[in-house]
């Protein structure tokens, strides 16, 4: 019990700029070439972390997240030593938008967004996040206007499972979004909505009864 | 700081963990934007350069970049509100009577609607008529008036001191000069009615003139002779610029006496009146320059 609930920071593996990508590649990647001339491409060990902290950008520089996407079975078993679990992909048509952009995402990565320790051995995990206020990226995904509140959260199966229940019993909020195991790292996901007071309640509640499985996974 | 972190902490801290948390990364200063330093550049015409030592218009003034200087803003603002700060002062009620003049009032009843309606401006009310009618001197050679008109600034400050210097400097010159009068929302055409009232063959008002940038203190003469309600302004003459550092007091009162006298002379005023026959030996010599009034000083680069 020493150790439980440490952050885990993120590795952000790589960041590199392409400031200006031939349109075939971004028409490929989801990406408008019309609009999106340079790109800002960051791979990191957490991917929902990077989630977050690619909807943080949208909050602080004129830039679209093109793409978005977690590598099979996570961090662990990625491809290579530089891949993470996770390629982000932000857009935009000038070269200071995406230093703009790659700046905040990065401070949200080192500062806010991460996974927390929930055995205290780093074998369970959670990421009971919320986002005080939605940026585009995460907005549009949730169906949710861009400003509003959301408690972000992930953990392995079962305990994912236990969790969600007790978030929802928790508080006052409603789901947005449930993704229940398997998803590409293995873990399971729930957006939820409701007042930023509410979002924060199901959000402890979540962390704790994640903390609560890891502790006494037989009963 | 991290909510979420923050939320976390006090569910870990409820859970009864003992040990401290890492301390957080430090928060990196977010830089400052890249300044863009532009050198001011000073006007390097020859040609505006020596205007501007004959103006107090902003010509010669540099450019930074595009744009101006910012002493030059600065000081450019600062004179606007002099100059607001002019046109919103009122004339106190009680400064005729304190320093002996006839009050008299305008049909404006009060500064806004003074300041929007010229033509109650032009008009004594009842009271005021009927005490010009019983209190005045009548038949002077010369009626002074003096008013607020655009400035009270400039009426409180010189206004007294340019009457009694015009009236000393009339009767210099043999002239007959009437009860002194200050007229409160009064405008130039004014002196049209009280000279009539008082049967005047000079009328002469004493007003503060629209202040421009810079100049909240001047005031203006204006003169015509036989006065009567329908005067034009082609029939009046008139010095501006009485202060300081424009034309200072006692200068305007000699001009202004000798344009009285050559009224009288000729029996005219305004565009008729030859002004090549005032007698003043300085009236054709070039005035120096006015000298602008510094409100802001400029630091140190």
């Amino acid at each position: 019990m020493s150790s439980v609930l440490e952050p885990i920071p993120p590795t952000v593996l790589s960041v590199r700029r392409l400031f200006n990508a031939d349109p075939a590649l971004v028409r490929g990647y989801g990406g408008d070439p019309a609009r999106h001339v340079a790109l800002g491409l960051v791979t990191c060990d957490q991917d929902d972390a990077m989630y977050v902290a690619l909807d943080e950008a949208t909050k602080h520089a004129p830039v679209d997240v093109i793409f978005a996407r977690s590598f099979y079975a996570g961090a662990a078993h990625a491809s290579g030593r530089l891949s993470g679990e996770v390629l982000g992909v932000i857009a935009a048509a000038d070269p200071q938008a995406i230093e703009d952009g790659l700046a905040a995402l990065l401070r949200c990565l080192e500062h806010d967004a991460c996974f927390y320790d929930a055995d205290g051995q780093r074998t369970v995990t959670v990421f009971p996040h919320v986002i005080s206020s939605l940026g585009e990226y995460l907005s549009a995904e949730a169906g949710l206007a861009p400003g509003e509140p959301m408690a972000y959260l992930v953990a392995p199966p079962l305990e994912a499972t236990i969790a969600l229940d007790a978030a929802l019993k928790a508080a006052d909020v409603r789901v947005v979004r449930i993704t229940p195991p398997p998803t590409e790292t293995n873990f399971a996901c729930a957006w939820l909505t409701g007042s930023l007071d509410a979002c924060e309640a199901a959000a402890v509640a979540y962390a704790a009864a994640v903390v609560d499985v890891a502790t006494t996974p037989k009963r | 700081m991290s909510r979420t972190r923050t939320l976390i902490a006090a569910l870990r801290a409820e859970l009864g963990a003992a040990d401290p948390l890492p301390p957080p990364p430090p928060i990196p200063a977010i830089p400052a934007p890249p300044a863009r330093v532009y050198t001011p550049r000073p006007e390097r015409s020859g040609y505006a350069a020596h205007a501007a030592k004959h103006t107090t218009a902003l010509v010669g003034i540099g450019h930074v970049g595009t744009r101006y200087a910012t002493d030059v803003v600065l000081q450019f603002q600062a004179e606007l509100a002099v100059a607001h700060a002019a046109v919103d002062a009122e004339l106190p009620a009680d400064w005729a009577a304190a320093n002996g003049f006839q009050p008299v009032h305008t049909r404006a009843t009060d500064h806004r609607e003074f300041l929007l309606r010229p033509d109650l401006g032009r008009r004594l009310d009842e009271a005021s008529l009927a005490a010009v009618r019983s209190q005045c001197t009548r038949g002077a050679d010369v009626q002074i008036i003096v008013a607020d008109g655009l400035s009270a600034v400039a009426c409180v400050q010189s206004g007294k001191a340019l009457a009694d210097a015009v009236a000393a400097a009339c009767g210099a010159r043999g002239l007959t000069v009437g009860t002194p009068i200050a007229a409160r929302y009064a405008r130039v055409w004014l002196e049209d009615e009280i000279g009539q009232e008082t049967g005047a063959r000079v009328a002469m008002i004493l007003l503060g003139e629209r202040p421009g940038l810079g100049t909240g203190d001047g005031l203006s003469a204006y003169v015509v002779y036989a006065p009567r309600i329908g005067k034009t302004d082609g029939d009046r003459n008139m010095i501006s610029n009485i202060h300081a550092r424009g034309v200072p007091v006692e200068e305007a009162a000699t001009r202004l006496a000798a344009l009285a006298s050559a009224m009288i002379a000729q029996k005219t005023s305004g565009v008729p009146l030859d002004l090549a026959l005032l007698g003043l030996s300085r009236e054709r010599s070039p005035r120096p320059p006015q000298v602008r009034q510094r409100l802001v000083t400029r630091g140190a680069p």
